[in-house]
């Protein structure tokens, strides 16, 4: 702490407070323009930032409210915007569960398993990695108008086949939480094998708790992913009750008329359950979990 | 409490393209500790692996306790084994890591707590039994990893270089009370080191393992105990790597064959008389001889001296260590002489060597019995 500090010190530090002072305004001046615009009367997506005069018009109307206008006529709410935040964290939560079930197992038979194909299975995945999902839509497409016709809960217009699509995310996870059980060290399973442990019980009273930090990163990041995607989720979904949040809020946006209060308050709602999630997380993501166990 | 039999044990990967232990053959009795030696390579650690189960067997059998157990998981081998890296299980407290193999089995709550609890009294670890290993030192850790195979009451110890983590003090330290734990249980032992010290002091009986030569029948240089490595050597490799500092050799040859004494001379022209049985070999046979640096005497004169420029000085207050240069000397020559008196480099230097304490080689690296060596039992 004592380190003998250069005389300009005190400027930079100053300097480097303005600049992240400058950033973090940057970071939060849409999100405030958001806010301020779904607190504005009327559909008008410029103004000031602070509005004149608050309304809760657009939020009564997300959280499925009448609301009753300043010249007495009542306005009925347009879309269930309630059920599309509900269809938004269950696809969510689904789908960011499944994926974190298959890419710990997988990751694990990666990381620690020898097997033929193995190298050409991880490259493989990590190049069809590479193309975004939006170009194979056409195939979602019918994919899942044929497998509806045998399974109808994956059929077109389903969550099912939503969350089944969004599985294809496994692969970078693996990739991310085999990196991470490298760098345990074997000789903690190999313990737990001399201790009488089936690789399953060394997997799940070893390597497992001692994951949760990049287990829960996995979960965030596909959370997120999942619940702002827009272009499979527009085009698998059709029923205006099924939709997802960030599906739905578009509703809102006609080329004629932007609904510009409405979709905002939409908006805002869309980052409550990412908070939410990433409140509950956060205390998963500790490091320095495996110190103290092998010798550094 | 069982007795460990190795008979014909091979190792090999890419199948059978690289061997790494070939023909390993040993018995290891009830309640005894061996040491496995070796320099890095010669896959002392694969052989402990195999014993314990997490490396398969290439060829040969492998018993213990009279049952074959080469097909069997590390579990039902009964063994217990302490890792170098101590591998603890980092989330558990130090009571969990004990009872952890305990729980798997399913072994009642009373039983568990009476083991771990006997085990922490054994290893003086009542204190810290509710601490996670990251709150511990790392002799402490060590002592919980023994714990861990303690509680299971294997029929063999397994360690594998226990103590090369730990610095210096704590090593002599953790040295001792390993061979206070040993006379305790009277468990059967098999340790790994590369520090012979570690080996000499706490083994009945050491195993020096080679790095597999090319067409060499096997790595196991010589089993014995460790007065009888020191002073009987069965070969080159084993007289180099026993002792510290290493022995010192001489290029030569026998110019007079005996059962009792022989008579060798260096390439550099000195004729030495040594106490060793030559009978079966012939004049003019190339020979090795070797001589431990605290065997030769110092500033000798006359007879059975070899003479060589000192190259490097070491004083050390009582002792001295002589670095000398010399034509028959293969590698490198140091002595140690009981003075730390100023010797200038480039100055000649003079030694004895004793006839009975000589070492003989022949060209294969096969020594010559000693006939006047040193008793010990």
């Amino acid at each position: 702490m004592a380190m003998v500090q250069p005389r300009n010190l005190k400027y930079r530090v100053w300097a480097a407070r303005l600049f992240l002072i400058a950033f973090v305004c940057m970071i939060m001046f849409p999100f405030l323009m958001i806010i301020s615009v779904s607190l504005r009367s009327g559909n008008f997506a410029t103004g000031s930032l602070i509005p004149e005069n608050i309304s809760l018009e657009h939020w009564a109307l997300a959280l499925g409210f009448n609301w009753t206008s300043a010249d007495g006529t009542i306005i009925e709410p347009t879309f269930p915007v309630l059920s599309w935040l509900w269809n938004s964290v269950k696809v969510s939560v689904v789908t960011s569960s499944l994926i974190l079930l298959l890419s710990t197992t997988g990751a694990y038979a990666f990381a620690r398993f020898r097997f033929r194909f193995k190298q050409g299975l991880l490259e493989s995945m990590m190049v069809l990695q590479m193309f975004p999902a939006v170009l194979a839509l056409v195939a979602f497409y019918t994919i899942f108008d044929k497998l509806g016709n045998f399974i109808p809960w994956l059929g077109l217009n389903t969550h099912g086949a939503l969350v089944l699509s969004y599985l294809g995310g496994v692969t970078m996870n693996i990739w991310l939480i085999k990196g991470y059980f490298e760098s345990i060290d074997n000789a903690l399973e190999e313990s737990a094998a001399i201790d009488g442990a089936t690789p399953w019980q060394a997997f799940r009273h070893i390597l497992l708790p001692l994951s949760v930090p990049i287990l829960a990163v996995v979960f965030i990041l596909s959370f997120i992913g999942v619940i702002g995607e827009y272009p499979v989720a527009s085009v698998l979904l059709q029923d205006v009750d099924k939709l997802t949040l960030a599906v739905g809020s578009k509703q809102y946006l006609n080329p004629q008329n932007y609904l510009w209060g409405d979709f905002a308050a939409a908006a805002v709602l869309t980052g409550l359950p990412i908070t939410v999630i990433f409140l509950t997380a956060q205390r998963y993501l500790v490091s320095g979990l495996t110190s103290g166990g092998v010798k550094g | 409490m069982a007795e460990v039999k190795l008979c014909n044990l091979d190792k090999s990967y890419d199948d059978g393209k690289t061997y790494v232990l070939k023909n390993i053959n040993l018995d290891i009795e009830d309640g005894e500790f061996v040491a496995f030696v070796g320099p890095s390579g010669c896959g002392k650690s694969t052989l402990l692996r195999m014993i314990c189960g997490l490396e398969d067997i290439t060829s040969g059998e492998l018993f213990i306790d009279t049952s074959k157990v080469n097909d069997m998981p590390p579990n039902e081998r009964q063994v217990g084994m302490v890792f170098q890296s101590y591998a603890l299980y980092p989330h558990m407290s130090v009571r969990e890591n004990m009872a952890f193999g305990l729980k798997l089995a399913n072994h009642d709550k009373k039983t568990i707590d009476e083991r771990v609890n006997d085990a922490a009294r054994i290893l003086q670890l009542e204190p810290l039994l509710d601490r996670k290993p990251k709150a511990m030192s790392g002799g402490q850790r060590q002592r919980v990893a023994i714990g861990r195979s303690i509680v299971q009451e294997p029929k063999v110890f397994l360690f594998d270089e226990p103590l090369s983590n730990l610095d210096v003090s704590l090593r002599v330290q953790m040295r001792q009370e390993l061979a206070r734990i040993h006379d305790n249980l009277k468990t059967t032992a098999v340790y790994v080191t590369h520090d012979q010290i570690e080996a000499m002091t706490l083994a009945n009986k050491i195993v020096v393992l080679s790095p597999l030569a090319e067409g060499a029948e096997s790595n196991l240089e010589q089993v014995g105990a460790p007065l009888e490595l020191f002073h009987h050597p069965r070969n080159k490799f084993v007289a180099g790597f026993i002792g510290s500092p290493k022995m010192n050799f001489f290029k030569g040859e026998i110019i007079e064959t005996g059962s009792e004494t022989s008579r060798v001379m260096l390439d550099s022209g000195e004729v030495i008389r040594t106490c060793n049985d030559t009978s079966r070999a012939k004049a003019g046979d190339k020979i090795s001889l070797g001589i431990r640096p605290q065997d030769a005497i110092s500033e000798a004169s006359g007879d059975n001296t070899v003479t060589g420029t000192i190259q490097a000085v070491e004083r050390l207050g009582t002792e001295s260590f002589i670095y000398l240069e010399q034509a028959a000397i293969e590698d490198s020559c140091v002595l140690r002489v009981e003075d730390s008196r100023r010797r200038e480099n480039g100055s000649n230097f003079t030694m004895g060597i004793p006839a009975e304490s000589c070492h003989l080689f022949d060209s294969h690296g096969q020594s010559f019995v000693r006939t006047k060596a040193p008793h010990f039992d």
